[in-house]
């Protein structure tokens, strides 16, 4: 009862409180603006070429408020909005009404989640993997070289490493699609010759975030590892004659990975933001540039819905982070 | 060992063919054409006769639709679609009679009839939420077939332009199939897929994630517009494709995966470069389609800010521009100047640039230039603008007609000096620096307002107009955000980049459509949002053109009255200036010849060759297979 009363329940109770805050900025954020989707419709129809009548346009206008639900004051549509996201409804995507948010997301997702989730992990288990070794035995040959190719990645921008890979592997050495999620005519199903496609396919994108999120969990895993090394205890273990191996993996290699358990749940949380800059490299499918059109075209509904799902996902992960931490971290108890 | 494992590895390598997009799709009957406007957010939705949709250019207008009218851009006119003939109207403009093409059928096999015109309009009229659901209810009382091709529409007030919401102009009011949308309860909340076309290509294949659109040639391609008018189009397959980015264009095209796109000037040199095959609209300087697409680019100034609102300080600050210089510094010279609110295509500079070159020439400032009334027109700039491309390296033609049609016919005096004395007489001074100075003793600062797009062609206005009026001696900042056109709509800029002026028909010399939303009927204060764009943003009106703009809409769009009233309103806008044209909107667009050539380019213009315009479908059977497999 103590560990629900002192433990879970403020967290739960700060997670909720997160959220409501989160959803209620991004809420009111876009309709601070002096646009407003109505216009934004009007100028993508009147800028693609179609003339139509101002009189008409003026007409337009007034359906366009009334179909989109922004009639009356901004706090009638929050109470409206609230009323419908209880029964999990983020309502229409106003730029391409009457399309359900949630059905656009749906499409979108699975793309940057099954993208994301592989890379953020492979990276995160290879990176603190070499960032350890490296960290524990800084004076090996081998760690000097990694140290080096990691140095040399590391501070390159994301968007230059996507577009060397993308060059490299698909115009000096064309051995990889550039464009899109599968090839122009495949059958989607579940079988191998559906599936190497999608392999192909993703190959350049996963591997331009595997290579630059393994360079950055190396660096961080390296440091701290390094600092952990110079701790009393680890100085006190040698000079006790425990093993190594044992040092290494027991004291030394665990107490490293806590910050970055951390940095792992943040990461998987940030999923649901998407990767933008992937899916505009490699023509890639994915959510985050259903993100940007949403913010450029003021579609309340999906900036909405795309964003509650981030904080939800952050917040969430914060929140699982802190109930399973003392799993970890024997330091940290809920008394 | 090593060595052998290596060798081995690298021929490999270069054994494995160049990684192909498709699959089972044979390349050499494919035409591969770039998405210039991106990807689709609803993919599996070919629904594009609602209000909010999807933008039609992945092959909807293109391939899959065929519209009533459609006009022709690359040549002038109006082509027949579905229609037989050019709408019939009685005398006073209350009634249009619409003659429908026999022998035209749906995809799937029922023939397209009035009944699909009666009913699509109808159900249009009733339903808000369908395009043109405003429009057509403002004027349309009633309609009725008279048989199965003629439909007659009764119009609640005279309007001798009730057509043009039939005639494609990138959108119109395009047919729809009854026997579909009959059954279907809610129209704007069904997603037409599979699609039915009455257009020569039916859907194939589409992508989850929204970047493709694969489209395959009817059987029965002879029993639509474009198989009746032009012939068999000749790819079986084409695949819209949106590359979205830039570096993605060059290599896909390297690799010969992607036929025709467009890209910026320098993704166009890079293609260039890289392939052999690659060409762009003409085979010399300036290579790119320059002066195709029926758009004017330019600059507006806010006619209800001071000092914008004075007509010397918008003449000051055009005569302030060197042109050649301007359109170096926006697009190296590849660019075609022009002095009226409708582009120099070949068309309008038959139209309206060579019937008004004597009125230009005449044209005269209140003002005097050693004694003498100062014209300010420049046909030499023509000459100069070759001329710029001669020293940058560039081959290019003597011939002035030749000239005029790749630079443009002309432009007003590069006159700083005649710019100084127009605002020396406003009570605009300089200071010990030389910079200008508002009459109050203030700097005088110009807040260039434009697009963030950094290769689109009002964003190089921008930075042309800023870099000039600099030199002139003004303080300059140019403002790119991501809310231009909040700023555009709202009257929030000293100067922004919108297009001058909205575009003409780009076929036709009817100016309606140019001048309507300059009518004071549509006129908003500053802060109020402007229903329309163009020099609409700049709240610049003027009794004159009201009246121009009322007796336009009594007017037969094709009579001689007509044309002359569409030159009286580019007079007026000439000696007002609310805005200024500079030059025409380029299209860089790169065409690969490498399995698919004859596209109508330069030496062959027998169609327009824009790939995301409705027109493209008739293009289609003049291509011709390479062979190469």
């Amino acid at each position: 009862m103590l560990f629900i009363k002192r433990y879970l329940l403020p967290r739960i109770v700060q997670f909720l409180v997160v959220i409501f805050v989160g959803i209620t900025i991004v809420f009111f954020i876009p309709r601070l603006s002096s646009s407003n989707p109505v216009e934004q419709v009007i100028y993508q129809i009147t800028a693609q070429g179609t003339f139509l009548d101002p009189a008409a346009i003026d007409l337009i206008r007034q359906s366009l408020t009334e179909m989109y639900g922004l009639e009356g004051g901004i706090f009638q549509q929050y109470f409206a909005f609230w009323g419908r996201l209880i029964k999990g409804d983020f309502g229409p995507s106003l730029l391409n009404f009457p399309v359900p948010v949630m059905d656009l997301i749906i499409a979108s997702l699975p793309w940057t989640v099954g993208l994301l989730i592989i890379t953020t992990v492979i990276a995160w288990i290879v990176g603190n993997i070499l960032g350890a070794l490296a960290g524990y035995f800084k004076n090996k040959a081998w760690v000097k070289t990694l140290e080096n190719i990691v140095m040399i990645i590391r501070p390159m921008p994301y968007y230059i490493f996507a577009l060397l890979l993308l060059i490299l592997f698909t115009y000096l050495l064309p051995i990889f699609p550039s464009v899109g999620g599968y090839s122009v005519g495949r059958q989607i199903g579940f079988n191998w010759v559906f599936i190497s496609d999608l392999l192909m396919h993703s190959f350049l994108p996963a591997m331009s975030l595997i290579i630059l999120g393994i360079a950055s969990n190396f660096m961080t895993m390296r440091l701290i590892v390094s600092n952990i090394v110079a701790e009393d205890y680890v100085i006190y273990a040698k000079a006790g004659g425990l093993k190594e191996r044992k040092i290494a993996f027991k004291y030394v290699f665990r107490n490293g990975l806590l910050p970055q358990i951390t940095g792992l749940a943040l990461s998987l949380g940030q999923i649901f933001g998407g990767a933008l800059v992937t899916e505009i490299v490699f023509s890639y499918p994915g959510i985050g540039m259903l993100l940007k059109g949403a913010i450029s075209s003021r579609d309340y509904n999906l900036i909405i819905g795309i964003v509650s799902l981030s904080v939800i996902g952050i917040a969430g992960a914060t929140l699982i982070i802190d109930l399973i931490y003392p799993l970890f971290d024997p330091r940290i108890r809920y008394r | 060992m090593k060595k052998k494992s290596a060798i081995l590895f690298s021929l490999l390598l270069m054994g494995v063919m160049i990684f192909s997009q498709l699959a089972n799709i044979p390349r050499s009957e494919t035409l591969i054409v770039d998405v210039p406007n991106g990807r689709a957010t609803t993919p599996a939705n070919f629904n594009i006769f609602k209000l909010v949709s999807n933008r039609p250019d992945r092959g909807l207008h293109q391939l899959m639709l065929e519209p009533l009218w459609m006009i022709d851009y690359m040549n002038g006119g109006v082509i027949n679609a579905l229609a037989a003939e050019e709408p019939i109207y009685n005398e006073d403009f209350t009634q249009m009679t619409l003659k429908l093409r026999k022998g035209c059928y749906w995809s799937d096999g029922v023939e397209i009839t009035a009944d699909d015109i009666v009913y699509g309009i109808e159900i249009t009229m009733k339903t808000p939420g369908l395009k043109y659901n405003e429009q057509l209810n403002l004027y349309l009382d009633k309609m009725y077939k008279t048989d199965d091709y003629t439909v007659v529409f009764e119009l609640k007030e005279p309007n001798s332009r009730f057509h043009s919401n039939f005639l494609d102009r990138w959108g119109a009011w395009r047919p729809f199939p009854k026997h579909i949308f009959e059954s279907v309860e809610d129209p704007v909340n069904f997603d037409y897929n599979p699609p039915i076309s009455s257009g020569p290509y039916i859907l194939k294949d589409f992508d989850q994630g929204g970047y493709w659109t694969l489209w395959e040639r009817r059987e029965d391609w002879e029993r639509t517009p474009t198989g009746m008018l032009f012939g068999e189009p000749k790819p079986k397959y084409v695949l819209y494709y949106a590359y979205q980015e830039e570096t993605n264009k060059v290599i896909s095209q390297s690799n010969h995966q992607l036929d025709i796109t467009e890209v910026t000037l320098e993704g166009f040199r890079a293609i260039i470069k890289r392939d052999p095959y690659a060409r762009g609209y003409r085979l010399e300087f300036p290579w790119i389609s320059n002066n195709i697409d029926p758009v004017m680019s330019g600059l507006n100034f806010n006619n209800e800010k001071y000092p914008y609102n004075i007509k010397d300080v918008r003449w000051a600050l055009t005569l302030a521009i060197d042109i050649v210089d301007y359109m170096g510094i926006a697009f190296d010279g590849t660019t075609v100047m022009g002095v009226l609110h409708v582009p120099p295509t070949p068309y309008y500079q038959k139209v309206y640039y060579g019937s008004m070159e004597d009125w230009l020439k005449n044209l005269t400032l209140d003002i005097e230039v050693n004694g003498q009334p100062f014209k300010p027109y420049d046909p030499s700039a023509t000459l100069r603008a070759a001329q710029y491309a001669r020293e940058r390296g560039y081959e290019v033609p003597n011939d002035i007609d030749q000239l005029k049609e790749m630079f443009g016919p002309g432009w007003w005096k590069y006159a700083p000096d005649v710019a100084e004395q127009l605002l020396t007489r406003n009570g605009f001074k300089r200071d010990k620096n030389g910079k200008w100075l508002l009459p109050d003793g203030n700097p005088w600062k110009i807040n260039i307002v434009t697009t963030p797009v950094a290769t689109h062609p009002q964003h190089r206005n921008a930075l042309a107009a800023a870099q000039q009026w600099r030199n002139f001696g003004i303080e300059v900042s140019v403002n790119s955000s991501e809310s231009y056109s909040d700023a555009y709509h709202l009257g929030n800029f000293d100067v922004c980049t919108s297009w001058p002026a909205t575009e003409p028909w780009g076929g036709h010399p009817d100016l309606y459509r140019v001048f309507e939303t300059l009518h004071s009927d549509y006129y908003r204060p500053l802060g109020e949002y402007v229903s329309v764009g163009g020099a609409a943003y700049g709240r610049w009106t003027d009794p004159r053109m009201d009246k121009i703009i009322e007796e336009m809409r009594e007017l037969d769009w094709s009579s001689q009255r007509n044309l002359e009233l569409g030159m009286k309103g580019l007079k007026i806008l000439i000696e007002e200036l609310p805005s200024l044209p500079t030059f025409s909107g380029p299209k860089p667009t790169s065409y690969d010849e490498y399995y698919w050539t004859n596209y109508p380019l330069a030496e062959n213009p027998y169609g327009g060759p824009l790939i995301s315009w409705p027109n493209f479908k008739y293009i289609l059977p003049f291509l011709e297979q390479t062979g190469r497999k």
